[in-house]
């Protein structure tokens, strides 16, 4: 199990890497074209989908990674049981919020296929296949805040001491 | 009953942050209780088509791309080469090498959108460069505090992107608007090292090479790169070439190619980059997807228009408004990252910020500005935690040594408020 879900939040990040790269090349596709004189028709809507992508997909990876940004000062200050019941209680309503946010993900995109809607700028793409990162996504970051609430009620969640996180902004 | 309902969220809002729910799902949690009392649209659609227009906005593209470029060169040898270049060139200076901090993150800022990033490149050669020449801990650790802010207001800034965004405000101006103060606030540190080198001469180490001008002009050949690299960028959407998201994609492949030079460019460099960049960016989505659903929220909550009213009938000078939101982020930047503390307010504040004639490129810079403070205000400061984990120092001796850099960020404010062309003069150059 523990590996299974493992290996679903990595291979997620690596679909957000791709779509990262792909961004990168619509990008380029749009200067290029300018510049050499060919046209591409909607690489700036296809640059928006593919950017949705790279986010969707790594919001597990990311949360994993303990790379999401939460406030701990209160966390760190506090004696180890009462910093357990305030995880557990923080965990429990990010599963809440993270659940809701996969359901209506998933509507979202359920809907547009139903309604046939088609994205008003001049790409004209039906809207469910970009929003399918956006529902499955949160769907996986939906898993992984259950996973880790699983983990911390048994004691055995993992702290990452990332340098990454260090990094931002 | 409106007002208490009001204030019953943001006391939720808050509660919720500190508690250490994920600061992201918190924004969109509050909004979507706060659409499902106040409005008679469905929240969750609401939340749902929200999130989806925000995180594949075309405005935005030039965010991740910033990130990435900021990722790969960090991975390079770029601050080798240009503690290299630049410290021929200052050893003559009152201070010496402290001014390699400096310069070192003034020229990295201007490719890299990110202060911990600028502060972390730089400091991986100063620090160790410096401390190995008996520079005093002191004035290394400081200056590097400071001066790697920088990496916000010189563009690219990835705090601009946030800001141009939220506040619907063109990100090629903010960038083009960012480049003087910058320069001022590096200016206003080196001078500061000037000053203080003179006042302590005797724990300055005496110089330890000498260079004639030619072989001063020779070394500089390090710089290069780095200086074609910002051409490259800053050159293109000052020109009017490339857009801000297309300059970001400019960017990736000049700095991959820069990498490629150096021979710093592998499969294993190339993907910590790539997925770094990636989960770095899926932070900083999930923290704006949920503001933008917020701002929805709290318009049909008419926060905004209220706290704009209620301001107005203060009657505050505008030099008083002015004063009050940077002493309020000031604050708030004690407690909260710099993008939270700019997506969370931007909302409600703005529309009291236009009632009072207030630029909003202007704000912009200033908005930046007071978040670069943040950045080295304890107990949450992000140039903080690198530094303390560059040097292994305590939180509250880093952010003592840096407070001289935050007293001169003051200055830098109310120069802005006094001579506000700073800011806006270069835009309207384009």
């Amino acid at each position: 199990m523990r590996n299974a879900l493992d290996t679903l939040y990595d291979s997620a990040a690596w679909i957000a890497a791709m779509f990262m790269v792909a961004l990168l090349v619509m990008v380029m596709l749009s200067v290029g074209g300018r510049e050499l004189g060919f046209h591409v028709r909607g690489t700036d809507a296809y640059a928006g989908y593919m950017m949705a992508g790279a986010g969707f997909f790594a919001l597990a990876h990311t949360l994993k990674r303990g790379e999401h940004i939460r406030v701990t000062l209160l966390l760190h200050a506090l004696a180890p049981t009462a910093r357990r019941r305030l995880e557990i209680f923080s965990l429990g309503i990010a599963v809440l919020l993270a659940g809701l946010l996969a359901f209506f993900s998933i509507k979202l995109c359920w809907q547009s296929w139903q309604f046939h809607d088609i994205s008003t700028g001049n790409d004209a793409t039906p809207l469910w296949i970009p929003q399918i990162s956006m529902a499955l996504g949160t769907l996986i970051l939906f898993v992984a805040f259950i996973d880790e609430f699983v983990c911390e009620l048994r004691g055995t969640r993992k702290a990452y001491a990332s340098d990454e996180l260090l990094r931002n902004e | 009953m409106d007002i208490l309902i009001t204030l019953l969220l943001i006391v939720v809002l808050f509660g919720f942050l500190a508690g250490g729910v994920w600061i992201g799902l918190t924004l969109s949690g509050v909004a979507w209780v706060a659409m499902e009392l106040f409005s008679s649209r469905p929240a969750g659609d609401a939340m749902a088509v929200t999130i989806w227009g925000s995180a594949s906005s075309w405005t935005l593209t030039a965010l991740p791309l910033f990130v990435w470029m900021g990722e790969i060169l960090f991975r390079t040898r770029l601050s080798q080469d240009m503690f290299k270049g630049l410290a021929p060139w200052v050893e003559r200076l009152p201070g010496r090498l402290l001014h390699t901090n400096v310069i070192g993150c003034a020229i990295f800022a201007a490719v890299s959108g990110s202060s911990a990033a600028t502060c972390a490149t730089i400091g991986k050669m100063t620090l160790p460069e410096l401390k190995k020449r008996g520079y005093p801990d002191d004035q290394v650790i400081g200056t590097l505090a400071g001066a790697g802010t920088l990496g916000l207001l010189i563009p690219p800034s990835i705090i601009m992107i946030v800001y141009g965004v939220a506040a619907d405000v063109s990100i090629s101006k903010l960038f083009i608007a960012g480049i003087f103060p910058g320069i001022m606030l590096a200016t206003l540190f080196s001078g500061y090292i000037v000053v203080w080198a003179l006042m302590n001469p005797d724990k300055i180490p005496v110089a330890t090479a000498s260079y004639t001008f030619i072989q001063k002009l020779y070394e500089s050949r390090h710089l290069i790169p780095v200086v074609l690299l910002i051409m490259a960028v800053l050159g293109s959407i000052y020109s009017g070439i490339a857009t801000a998201t297309e300059a970001a994609g400019v960017g990736v492949i000049g700095s991959l190619i820069l990498s490629l030079l150096q021979g710093s460019l592998n499969w294993q460099s190339f993907k910590e980059s790539l997925l770094g960049a990636t989960r770095l960016y899926c932070m900083i989505a999930l923290i704006l997807t949920g503001a933008a659903f917020l701002t929805l929220a709290m318009g049909y909550l008419g926060l905004p228009r209220a706290l704009a009213e209620f301001i107005n009938g203060l009657g505050l000078s505008r030099f008083m408004l002015v004063v009050a939101l940077a002493a309020f982020y000031i604050l708030l930047g004690c407690f909260l990252d710099g993008i939270s503390m700019v997506v969370l307010t931007m909302g409600v504040i703005l529309p009291t910020v236009t009632n009072a004639g207030i630029d909003l490129i202007w704000f912009g810079i200033f908005v930046t500005l007071v978040v670069e403070m943040a950045q080295i205000t304890p107990p949450v400061g992000f140039n903080l935690f690198v530094l303390q984990g560059m040097t292994k120092r305590e939180l509250s001796y880093i952010a003592r040594v840096a407070m001289p850099m935050f007293s001169l960020m003051c200055v830098a404010v109310l120069l802005l408020y006094f001579v506000p062309e700073i800011a806006t003069w270069l835009p309207t150059k384009m």
